[in-house]
C-alpha cells in the first residue's frame, strides 16, 4: 500500500472510543443473552432449562464479539476484497489509543500480552481464595463452614480457575509479550486471531462465575460424567460451556504462537539460537493443541446427555463412564506438562542469566522437553490403573510413565548444571528458580509413588495425590512463572518491582507451600481421601497444619499485590536491558515502542554466549543504561565448539 | 564422577589462582548427607506409616520405604549442588564477568542418562513383579464380598454364606484371603480400606475385584469413598471389622446368613 492510500485516522470521539470496546461488547452480549435465552425458553415452553442456559452463553458469545467488534474486520475488508492499509493496521494495534487500548480488540502482541498477565492475576487471585476457603474448611473435622453442595463447588472452581491460569500463565503473558521479541518479530503471524484468542478467554469468565447463580456443580474439576449428567442444577452447563470457549480460546492462541515462532524469526534466529523460553512455549502449546480436543469433545458429550438426553456416559443406557475418563485424561495428563514445560523454560532462561553462564547442554535440555513433549502423550491411563478399564494396558502405562522420568531428570541436570561454578546473583527471579528446583525434587519423586501400581494402590484418589500435583504445578511451575514475572516485568512494565517486598514473598510463599503440602502428603500417606468437605478425625493434625501454614501463603498473596500496587504507582523506571541479559526482547527500548523494532536485528550467536572467549570491551555485562536498539546483543562472534 | 567429567573451554577465564576442589567436595557432603539421609528415613519410617493389617498392605508399604530410600540419594544430589552453588559462586552485587561457560561431556550426559534409565529400569521391574503377584491363583478359602457403592452408602453382601442382607460394615475373618467384587449403583465411586491395602473404582454396569488379599491383623479399620461422587462424598465412611473366625461365624449369623 502507498502512503496515499493510507487513510487518515480519526481522532475518537466518546461514541467511537465506546463503541467497538468491551463496554460495547458487553452491553451487546447481555442483550443477545437475554434474547436468545427468551426465544430457546419460549420453544421448549420453559421444559429444558439446560436448553435455555445453553442458549444464553451462546446469545452471550456471539453478541459480545459483535459488540466489541471482532467481526469488523470481515465486513470492512472481507467483502472489500482488499488487504489492510498499514495506517488500518497500526489503528488496530491500538496505535495513539493510551490505555484505552486494553479495553478494545486490539491486536498489538504486547497488548494482549499484558491483558493475559492481568487475567491470570484475576484467575489465580480468586481461585487462591478459593482455596483459603478450602483450607478453612478442612481445618477440622466435619462439614462446619460450608455446607458439602458449596463446598464441591469451591473445589471445583478452585481447580479450573487454577488449572485455567496455569496453562495460560506462561505462554499467555510471556508467549504474547516477550516471545515475538524474543524471535526479532513486529508482531504476531496472525494479530487478530491473537486477539480474539484473548477475548475468548475473557468472554469464558462471565460464563464460569454464572455457575454460582445456577446453583454450582458437584464434580470437583475433573467434571466425571454419570457425576456431571445427573447434577439436578444448570450449574454444570457452565462448567461444560467454559471448558468449550476456553479449549477454543487455547487452540487459537496455540496456532497463532507456534505459526509465528515457525516463520516470523528474524534473520540469522536458527532452531539451535532460539531462547530456550521460546521452545518451551512452542512445545507446551504444540502439546495443548494435541490435547485439548478431546476435553472439548468431552463437554459436547456432556451437554448433549444433559440437553438432550443422550447417553454416551449413563450405564443404564449403555454408556459407560470409562469414556469419559479417557476422554478427560487424554487431555489432563499432556496438560500438566503443558504448564511445565514453559515454567522450566524460565527456569532455565532465568538461570543462565543470572549465573551468567551458558545452559548447561541447550541441546540437552531440548532433548528433554521434547521426550516429555512426545511421551507425556501416551501417559494418561496412569490415572486409570485403578478404573478397571484398561487392566491389561497397566503395564505399558506404568513404562511409558516412568520412561518420563529420564527428560525429567535432565531438566535437573541442566538447571543444577548451569548455576554450577556461574556467578550467582541471587535477585528475586533468582530466588524464584530456587523455589522451583527445591519443590520439583518433591513433586518429581512423589510422581514415581503414583506411577508405580503397589504404591499407587494405597494412594490414588487421595491426599497424596493433591500433594503431589500441587508441588509440581504450584511448586514448581508457579514459581517458574514467579520467576518469569519477577524477571520480565519491568520490560513489560516499565518498572521495577520492590526487591525487599520480592524476596518477602518468596519466603513467605516458599514455607508456606512446603509446610502445607508436605503435611498433606502425611495426610494422603495415612489414606486420607480427596474432595473431603467433612475430614475424617484421624487425618485432623496433618489438616489443620496445613491450613495453618497456607496462611503464609495467604500472606504471600497480599506481598505480590501489594508489591505490584506501589510498583505502578511509584516504582522506578527500568531501563532498557534490567539485568544484562542477552536475548532479544532486553535490546528494545522500555517500554516497547509499538512495532518493537526499527531495524529487523541480525542474530549472530547463541543467546546463553556468557564466558564466551575475548569479545572487544563491554563484552557479557552490556551497558544498564539506555536503549542498544540496532546493537543486538546475540551479536557476538560464534564459537562453536 | 569427578573435574573432567565436565569441559570447560575457559579461555581467558582459567584462574592462576588455586581453585577448591569444588565437585569433590560438593560430593562428599552429598554421600554423607545421603547416608544420613537414608539412615534417619529408616529410622523414622516405621513410626509414620499407618498400621498395615493385611498382606498385600504390608507389601505396598515396603514398597513406599524401598523407593523412598532410593529417593534420598536422588534428592540430596539436586539439593546437595544446589546449596553448594548458592554458597560458594554467590556474587553479592550485579556480577562483572561471567561464569565459567561449562558445557556438559558427552559422557556425563550418557551416565547421568544411565543412571536415571536404570533407576527408572529398577522402578519397572519393581512395579512388574508387584502386578505379578497380586495375580495370583484365588485360593480354596477365598471370602468374595460383593461391595456396591451408592449416592452415599457402601453395601456388602456375602454370597457364599447366603448373606444378602446389605450389611453396612465389613466383618472380616483374619487371616483368611479375601475378594472384593466391587460395582456402583449410580455414579462413579471410589473403594477404599487403606489399612487392607483395598483400593479400586466402583463403576456403574460394570464389575472390578481387587486382589486377593490376607488381612494378618485385627482391628477396626474404615473404608473410604475416594472418587468424588456428589454431595455428600465426604461422609461415606463405613467400618470394616477383621475379628477371629469364632466372631466371624457368630456375625454370620446373626445377621442372617447360614454357614
Amino acid at each position: 500500500m502507498t502512503m496515499t492510500e493510507a487513510r487518515e485516522v480519526k481522532r475518537p470521539g466518546l461514541f467511537n472510543a465506546l463503541v467497538p470496546s468491551v463496554v460495547s461488547g458487553i452491553v451487546l452480549g447481555v442483550i443477545g443473552a437475554a434474547v436468545a435465552g427468551y426465544i430457546v425458553n419460549a420453544a421448549t415452553q420453559g421444559g429444558n432449562l439446560d436448553a435455555t442456559v445453553a442458549a444464553v452463553y451462546t446469545g452471550w458469545l456471539l453478541f459480545f464479539f459483535v459488540g466489541i467488534g471482532a467481526f469488523d474486520g470481515i465486513v470492512q475488508w472481507g467483502f472489500a476484497r482488499r488487504e489492510l492499509t498499514s495506517a488500518e493496521e497500526l489503528e488496530l494495534a491500538g496505535k495513539g489509543q493510551g490505555i484505552w487500548r486494553y479495553f478494545r480488540f486490539t491486536t498489538d502482541h504486547k497488548v494482549v500480552g499484558i491483558q493475559y498477565l492481568a487475567t491470570v492475576f484475576v484467575l489465580f487471585f480468586v481461585g487462591a481464595i478459593a482455596a483459603f476457603m478450602i483450607r478453612l474448611e478442612q481445618s477440622t473435622p466435619g462439614a462446619i463452614y460450608f455446607t458439602p453442595s458449596t463446598y464441591n463447588t469451591i473445589v471445583g472452581m478452585h481447580g479450573i480457575l487454577m488449572i485455567a491460569a496455569a496453562i495460560i500463565m506462561v505462554s499467555g503473558p510471556f508467549g504474547n509479550f516477550v516471545v515475538p521479541i524474543m524471535i526479532g518479530a513486529r508482531d504476531m503471524a496472525f494479530p487478530r486471531l491473537n486477539a480474539l484468542s484473548y477475548w475468548l478467554l475473557f468472554a469464558a469468565l462471565p460464563i464460569f462465575l454464572s455457575t454460582l447463580a445456577l446453583g454450582g456443580f458437584q464434580t470437583g474439576w475433573t467434571g466425571y460424567a454419570p457425576l456431571a449428567v445427573q447434577g439436578l442444577t444448570p450449574g454444570m452447563d457452565a462448567y461444560c460451556f467454559t471448558i468449550i470457549v476456553f479449549g477454543i480460546s487455547i487452540t487459537i492462541a496455540a496456532m497463532n504462537i507456534i505459526t509465528t515462532v515457525m516463520v516470523m524469526r528474524t534473520k540469522g534466529m536458527t532452531w539451535g539460537r532460539l531462547p530456550i523460553t521460546v521452545w518451551g512455549v512452542t512445545l507446551s502449546v504444540l502439546l495443548g493443541l494435541t490435547a485439548f480436543p478431546t476435553f472439548i469433545a468431552s463437554q459436547i458429550m456432556v451437554l448433549m446427555d444433559r440437553i438432550f438426553q443422550t447417553s454416551f456416559f449413563a450405564a443404564s443406557y449403555g454408556g459407560s463412564n470409562w469414556v469419559y475418563e479417557h476422554l478427560f485424561w487424554f487431555m489432563g495428563h499432556p496438560e500438566v506438562y503443558v504448564i511445565l514445560l514453559p515454567a522450566m523454560a524460565v527456569a532455565a532462561e532465568v538461570s543462565a542469566v543470572f549465573s551468567r553462564k551458558p545452559l548447561f547442554g541447550y541441546r540437552l535440555l531440548l532433548g528433554g522437553f521434547i521426550g516429555i513433549t512426545v511421551l507425556s502423550v501416551i501417559v494418561w491411563a496412569h490415572h486409570l490403573y485403578l478404573s478397571g478399564s484398561v487392566n491389561a494396558l497397566d503395564g505399558p502405562f506404568m513404562l511409558d510413565t516412568e520412561l518420563i522420568s529420564i527428560p525429567t531428570g535432565i531438566i535437573f541436570l541442566v538447571l543444577v548444571g548451569t548455576l554450577w561454578r556461574g556467578r550467582i546473583w541471587v535477585t528475586v527471579p533468582m530466588l524464584f528458580v530456587v523455589g522451583v528446583l527445591v519443590n520439583f525434587v518433591i513433586g518429581g519423586i512423589t510422581g514415581i509413588y503414583l506411577a508405580d501400581i503397589p504404591t499407587n494402590e494405597i494412594f490414588h484418589g487421595g491426599m497424596f495425590v493433591v500433594a503431589h500435583f500441587h508441588f509440581t504445578l504450584v511448586g514448581a511451575s508457579v514459581f517458574g512463572f514467579f520467576a518469569g514475572i519477577y524477571y520480565w516485568f519491568p520490560k513489560m512494565l516499565g518498572r521495577r518491582l520492590d526487591t525487599m517486598l520480592g524476596q518477602l514473598h518468596f519466603w513467605l510463599f516458599e514455607i508456606g507451600f512446603l509446610g502445607t503440602f508436605l503435611s498433606l502428603f502425611y495426610a494422603g500417606l495415612l489414606g486420607e481421601a480427596r474432595w473431603a468437605a467433612n475430614i475424617p478425625p484421624p487425618f485432623a493434625v496433618p489438616n489443620t497444619i496445613a491450613s495453618l501454614f497456607a496462611i503464609l501463603i495467604a500472606a504471600s498473596v497480599f506481598t505480590f499485590i501489594w508489591n505490584v500496587i506501589i510498583t505502578l504507582v511509584r516504582g522506578e523506571r527500568a531501563v532498557a536491558n534490567e539485568w544484562g541479559a542477552k536475548t532479544l526482547e532486553w535490546t528494545v527500548p522500555t517500554p516497547v515502542p509499538l512495532e518493537n523494532f526499527e531495524h529487523l536485528p541480525e542474530v549472530k550467536s547463541s543467546p546463553y554466549d556468557y564466558g564466551s572467549p575475548p569479545v572487544p570491551a563491554g563484552d557479557g555485562v552490556p551497558a544498564t543504561g539506555g536503549g542498544v536498539a540496532g546493537a543486538p546483543l546475540q551479536a557476538h562472534p560464534q564459537v562453536e565448539s | 564422577m569427578s573435574e573432567a567429567n565436565i569441559e570447560g573451554n575457559a579461555g581467558g577465564a582459567s584462574p592462576a589462582r588455586q581453585e577448591p576442589h569444588h565437585l569433590r567436595r560438593a560430593v562428599i557432603i552429598w554421600v554423607v548427607l545421603s547416608v544420613i539421609g537414608i539412615a534417619l528415613w529408616l529410622a523414622v519410617a516405621p513410626f509414620i506409616l499407618p498400621r498395615a493389617a493385611s498382606d498385600l498392605s504390608s507389601t505396598d508399604d515396603f514398597t513406599f520405604v524401598v523407593l523412598t530410600t532410593l529417593a534420598v540419594p536422588v534428592g540430596m544430589f539436586v539439593y546437595v549442588f544446589l546449596g553448594y552453588s548458592l554458597f560458594a559462586f554467590r556474587v553479592k552485587e550485579r556480577p562483572t564477568e561471567d561464569g565459567v561457560p561449562l558445557l556438559p561431556r558427552p559422557s556425563l550426559q550418557i551416565g547421568w542418562l544411565g543412571i536415571t534409565g536404570g533407576l527408572c529400569l529398577f522402578l519397572l521391574i519393581w512395579g512388574f513383579a508387584a502386578i505379578y503377584l497380586e495375580t495370583a491363583a484365588a485360593a480354596s478359602n477365598t471370602l468374595v464380598v460383593q461391595v456396591t457403592g451408592q449416592q452415599w452408602l457402601w453395601t456388602f453382601n456375602y454370597p457364599q454364606y447366603g448373606l444378602s442382607s446389605q450389611s453396612q460394615a465389613i466383618e472380616l475373618p483374619v487371616n483368611r484371603p479375601v475378594q472384593f467384587v466391587v460395582t456402583s449403583e449410580d455414579v462413579l465411586h471410589g473403594f477404599a480400606i487403606r489399612a487392607l491395602g483395598v483400593r479400586i473404582d466402583a463403576n456403574p454396569g460394570e464389575v472390578t475385584t481387587t486382589p486377593i488379599i490376607t488381612p494378618t491383623q485385627m482391628g477396626n479399620y474404615t473404608v473410604y469413598c475416594v472418587e468424588l461422587c456428589g454431595l455428600y462424598h465426604s461422609y461415606m465412611w463405613q467400618a470394616v471389622n477383621v475379628v477371629d473366625n469364632a466372631s466371624f461365624n457368630s456375625w454370620i449369623l446373626s445377621q442372617g446368613g447360614h454357614l
